[in-house]
């Protein structure tokens, strides 16, 4: 009880923190910081539209989310989801434009695989170097995104180009492969519904199976599970093709749901932002769709506050940096201010 | 052939300056790696110290103030790391991103909150070439190495000093103590605390200068996420150079010569997109990584906090 008192209290000094920070930050761009907190809010649950889009951006969020949390499980720090995110935009958009009749209930089970599997691809390869060679895992997959959106870069331009446009896109994709908008004038579609279910299998899967078990294993303690004879090995490589899988599938989510054709900046860093709602949702995945949800807030709240008060949205990311350092240092920082509230508990 | 050796010439002078901030922040770096903190934030520290530098020249009209601006921004970042990877003891990987995320979100938003979103990109005076008296006028080797901007000039005295300090000096001897076994060092006597604080204020200061050279030096702008990478970049020098000044310099050029030629395809006119031309850094960064299979020699409590009073 007292322990969760305790790490209750510094949770909420974390979020004060966070929030006179913002207030602070709010008031040096000369904006009221009241206006700017109501278009914040209203930006979240104004309306209908609104909450829908917290839930449209919580989706590649989950996704990689999941992605990211299935990767540090077994220790390969996977900081690449950007890049695995685009590598599946691509291969989704490449089966439907060169498979245009295919039937909607083959089109999509096809480009979801195939935005797996590349994904999945992408992140098995510094995952390979990682577990056979000891290469920096966090360098690779950095590097990995930087070529993968230049891969898209050069695809858009060239063999996925779409010859009527003259803007670097590809053409629209065919209307078998569109995931269904599932609340009617919102951009909210069905790919909820796989990040959801993505999340209950990862949860499965980590949690209820021996794979799962031996992976977490040795992300704990990769030496004791060499002696009882675990193989790191195989399980860093089944856990960075689900890991970039699962980015891959945010991919596919993005064009088959959002954008119905492949643009070259897909994603607003959503593979950079999955690794804070892993953090944020502990590796679990409950918790990385609930922080998810909360980033998605944050994200469309601070992009309404931009419009209703002009404070740039990049104040999002300072929040989001200051928040993990502060729940890192949750410990050391309020331990002064927590004893004596233990002490009081006592007497 | 003198042709040859014209187009050779401006490579490798071309090399050498995008070398130079990747050797700077890889020195740095490689000090902190030494004394056992992994920071993987020193694209946040370049970041900053590229915004800092920026803002203080483009007021000031003053380098030398912008330089010492950006290495005061560094130092700020690094000691954020320092704190929490050697006071509070958490994940050293973890506070690096986090201080990414926090770093670029810091300065976008005080670099939009000072200029606003105008469409005129604000500039600043730039270091300009120094060409050092007689000594470029070395046919060859005078024009690359001596005529080339105070930075580069600063980068190799810097790797000299680095290599001296780390392989000459009782100094070079405790910080490898405290990289490699902190309890040893800590009962010899070495303050394992003060040693670490030290390597990473150094690492803030030439990573900070680092980011100067690429707003101040060689662009004259600052832009959202102006660095786009090359702290990272620097991260995989000092892993190839195996925390060797001159290894960390020799990957630098490597680096630095695909980023060379990146700039010179794209001039060229081939009409194959100019994505093909810019991922070549990274592509090189990955080949370059590969070529450190089997070297590692990391410091055996890299990236390990140290506590006294746990065994």
């Amino acid at each position: 009880m007292g322990h969760k008192v305790r790490s209750a209290v510094s949770f909420l000094l974390v979020a004060l923190i966070s929030v006179a920070l913002a207030m602070l930050l709010i008031s040096l761009t000369g904006s009221e910081v009241g206006r700017a907190f109501a278009g914040f809010f209203r930006g979240i649950v104004g309306s209908s539209y609104s909450i829908a889009e917290v839930f449209v951006k919580a989706t590649p969020l989950t996704l990689a989310g999941l992605g990211v949390a299935v990767a540090f499980r077994s220790g390969f720090i996977n900081i690449g989801t950007e890049g695995q995110l685009y590598m599946g935009a691509i291969a989704a958009t490449a089966i439907a434009m060169y498979l245009p009749n295919l039937p909607a209930l083959l089109m999509i089970p096809a480009c979801m695989l195939g935005a797996f599997l590349l994904g999945g691809l992408w992140a098995l390869i510094p995952g390979l170097l990682k577990s056979r060679f000891g290469i920096s895992d966090v360098l690779n997959t950095i590097m990995f995104n930087y070529i993968a959106i230049a891969i898209v870069g050069i695809l858009v331009q060239t063999a996925l180009k779409d010859p009527n446009n003259y803007f670097p896109q590809s053409p629209p994709l065919p209307a078998a492969s569109a995931l269904a908008v599932i609340i009617k004038s919102t951009r909210l579609h069905s790919g909820i519904f796989i990040a959801l279910a993505a999340a209950a299998l990862v949860y499965l899967f980590i949690f209820k199976t021996p794979a799962g078990f031996r992976m977490r294993a040795v992300g704990l303690n990769p030496r004791a599970c060499k002696c009882v004879g675990i193989s790191a090995l195989s399980c860093v490589l089944i856990s960075s093709l689900i890991s970039g899988g699962l980015a891959g599938v945010a991919g596919f989510c993005e064009v088959m749901g959002l954008h119905h054709k492949l643009l070259p900046g897909i994603s607003p860093s959503y593979g950079y932002l999955a690794i804070i709602v892993t953090l944020l949702g502990k590796n679990n995945p409950l918790g990385v769709v609930l922080a998810a949800i909360g980033i998605a807030a944050l994200q469309v709240g601070s992009l309404a506050m931009q419009r209703a008060a002009s404070v740039p949205s990049a104040i999002a990311e300072i929040i989001m940096g200051v928040v993990v350092i502060l729940i890192l240092a949750r410990q050391t920082l309020f331990k002064g201010l927590l004893q004596p509230a233990r002490k009081e508990e006592k007497a | 052939m003198s042709g040859f050796i014209a187009i050779l010439s401006t490579f490798l002078i071309a090399s050498i300056r995008m070398a130079t901030p990747l050797t700077l922040a890889g020195l740095g770096e490689a000090y902190s790696e030494r004394a056992g903190i992994l920071n993987l934030g020193v694209e946040a520290i370049m970041l900053t110290g590229s915004f800092t530098g920026f803002m203080v020249t483009f007021w000031t009209n003053n380098l030398l103030l912008g330089v010492l601006a950006a290495m005061a921004g560094g130092v700020a970042v690094s000691m954020i790391h320092a704190v929490m990877s050697i006071k509070c003891g958490v994940d050293q990987t973890i506070v690096g991103l986090a201080l990414n995320f926090f770093a670029l979100g810091l300065t976008s938003f005080l670099f939009l909150k000072a200029f606003g979103q105008g469409t005129i990109l604000p500039t600043c005076v730039t270091a300009a070439a120094f060409p050092l008296p007689l000594l470029s006028k070395i046919p060859l080797i005078g024009p690359i190495l001596f005529n080339q901007n105070i930075f580069v000039y600063l980068m190799f005295l810097a790797v000299v000093g680095f290599s001296i300090v780390f392989y000459k000096t009782d100094w070079g001897v405790n910080l490898t103590a405290v990289g490699e076994h902190p309890r040893a060092a800590d009962t010899a006597g070495i303050n394992v605390f003060r040693t670490r604080y030290i390597a990473c204020l150094i690492n803030g200061l030439f990573g900070g200068m680092a980011g100067a050279y690429i707003t101040i030096c060689q662009l004259g702008f600052f832009q959202e996420d102006v660095t786009s990478g090359k702290g990272y970049m620097a991260l995989v020098a000092v892993i190839l150079g195996r925390r060797n000044p001159l290894g960390v310099l020799a990957a630098a050029l490597i680096i630095g010569f695909a980023e060379a030629l990146q700039f010179n395809l794209q001039t060229i006119g081939i009409p194959i997109p100019s994505q093909a031309f810019s991922m070549i850094p990274y592509v090189s960064a990955v080949i370059v990584l590969l070529f450190s299979i089997g070297k590692s020699a990391d410091p055996a409590a890299l990236g390990i906090p140290y506590e006294r009073s746990k065994r």
